[in-house]
């Protein structure tokens, strides 16, 4: 274990073992080569047709969502004929969650704030079936170009794609949407387990600068969302400054907020912190969801399921 | 809409295929998605829904996204392809085909999905898949 704590930063080992439970187990994951994952899209196909078409693979299912595939391998599957038709999207499974959580319904109004490069976007216009309203938005001209090309593949008809600051979007449709997603753009911690270099990058300093950003991003969010809508706010990190900080900053400057329990059938999430660092969050901050890479052999990830009420108190 | 018209009737796509969507037209594009990506107003997008066609004086084109997701149920001026075919085609490569369509544009079926858009002028089949989105072999 000596050897395998060598291979990350001595600051990453002493912050993360100070709350991670596993961490040996955690840090094993955290080297594996993550597996190729993909969701078929109902928008094009149905699963059994899909599965059919790609038996050659052998598709494993992910026992806790419908349409998420493991393959062992997988090298080229970007480049199959049901790629490019796009009958199914390559998606990391920990990335399936977030829309999960959600759970959009068929004829609503959605909010995807920082949508690029759109595989949330393409599973939530699918769990809608292609009706109601996604509004898919990033800030950066070349990855919207990339939204628009998978919205296009995927055959999203229920979408139109902004190119806005989020916080200018939000204010613009105050109180009219019935879900948002906000994935937060994040110093993507969760990507080591795809690229070593992301190890090569990582620093303290990166979760600081981007705080400030889904602070913003998370009540941008929220002001977005009608009266009992519901609001998923995720990242691929797993500092507390860009998780539970920053949902409890909204639970501050928005006390009517509320975190609800999610839960999904096979799948394990682990309890958000009570505290970080000496800052104590409210007790509903434990009601977000920190998935580990040893649990369910992803990516880490973060969710956090939260609801404005019917009636607010002003 | 005149131009959703055209491209049913040009492939035999049926009616109820477009039942329950918008289409509007800006400059010479027309773009197709449900009636509320059509009206909203909030914010002035990139892009609303998927690009249905292109309008061209004397005939329109449709694209090959739209085609991959409304023109299965399509019934004319398809062109069946095999694997093979069908890969040689989508990376840019024309294929000598006798096919029963009229010459212009075309769609191309892959088992019962749509690959994209071809343009044919007997026997020659050419693709109008965009290029990017070329597969390697």
């Amino acid at each position: 274990m000596t050897t395998l704590r060598r291979r990350f930063p001595q600051a990453f080992i002493d912050r993360y073992s100070e709350f991670i439970p596993d961490f040996d187990e955690f840090l094993e994951a955290m080297q594996r080569p993550l597996r190729r994952t993909f969701r078929v899209n109902t928008l094009k196909t149905t699963r059994e047709r899909a599965l059919e078409l790609l038996a050659d693979l052998g598709p494993e299912p992910l026992p806790w969502c419908d349409v998420g595939f493991v393959l062992d391998g997988g090298e080229g599957l970007g480049l199959r004929m049901e790629h490019f038709i796009g009958l199914i999207y390559v998606q990391e499974a920990a990335s399936m969650v977030p829309p999960l959580v959600l759970r959009p319904l068929p004829g609503e109004r959605v909010l995807d704030l920082a949508a690029a490069p759109g595989s949330k976007t393409t599973q939530m216009a699918a769990m809608m079936e292609n009706s109601g309203l996604v509004i898919a938005n990033d800030q950066s001209p070349g990855r919207v170009r990339g939204l628009i090309g998978n919205v296009d593949r995927a055959g999203c008809l229920n979408t139109v794609v902004c190119r806005m600051d989020g916080g200018a979007l939000a204010r613009a449709l105050q109180g009219t949407c019935d879900r948002v997603l906000v994935d937060a753009p994040c110093s993507s911690e969760g990507t080591i387990r795809k690229s070593a270099e992301a190890l090569d990058r990582w620093s303290v300093d990166a979760f600081r600068r981007f705080s400030g950003l889904q602070k913003r991003l998370i009540l941008a969010g929220y002001e977005a969302l009608r009266p009992g809508g519901a609001m998923v706010y995720s990242t691929c990190t797993l500092a507390p400054e860009e998780n539970e900080v920053v949902v409890a900053d909204l639970l501050r400057r928005r006390p009517d907020a509320s975190v609800c329990a999610s839960h999904l059938e096979g799948f394990k999430m682990r309890p958000g912190l009570g505290s970080w660092h000496g800052e104590a969050f409210p007790e509903a901050v434990r009601a977000c969801n920190r998935i580990l890479p040893q649990d369910n052999d992803t990516e880490p990830f973060f969710a956090a399921l939260i609801r404005r009420p019917e009636r607010e108190i002003r | 809409m005149k131009y959703v018209d055209q491209v049913r009737e040009q492939f035999g796509i049926p009616g109820d295929v477009f039942e329950r969507l918008a289409a509007i037209q800006a400059q010479d594009t027309v773009f197709v998605g449900t009636p509320e990506v059509m009206k909203f107003g909030a914010a002035r997008p990139m892009r609303r829904g998927i690009r249905l066609c292109r309008i061209f004086p004397y005939s329109v084109k449709p694209t090959t996204f739209a085609m991959q997701v409304l023109g299965r149920p399509a019934t004319r001026n398809v062109i069946g392809l095999n694997d093979e075919q069908a890969r040689s085609i989508i990376n840019g490569n024309e294929l000598m085909i006798d096919a029963d369509a009229e010459d212009g544009f075309v769609l191309l079926r892959w088992h019962e999905f749509v690959v994209g858009v071809g343009l044919y002028r007997k026997p020659v089949l050419r693709s109008q898949i965009p290029r990017f989105r070329s597969v390697e072999e």
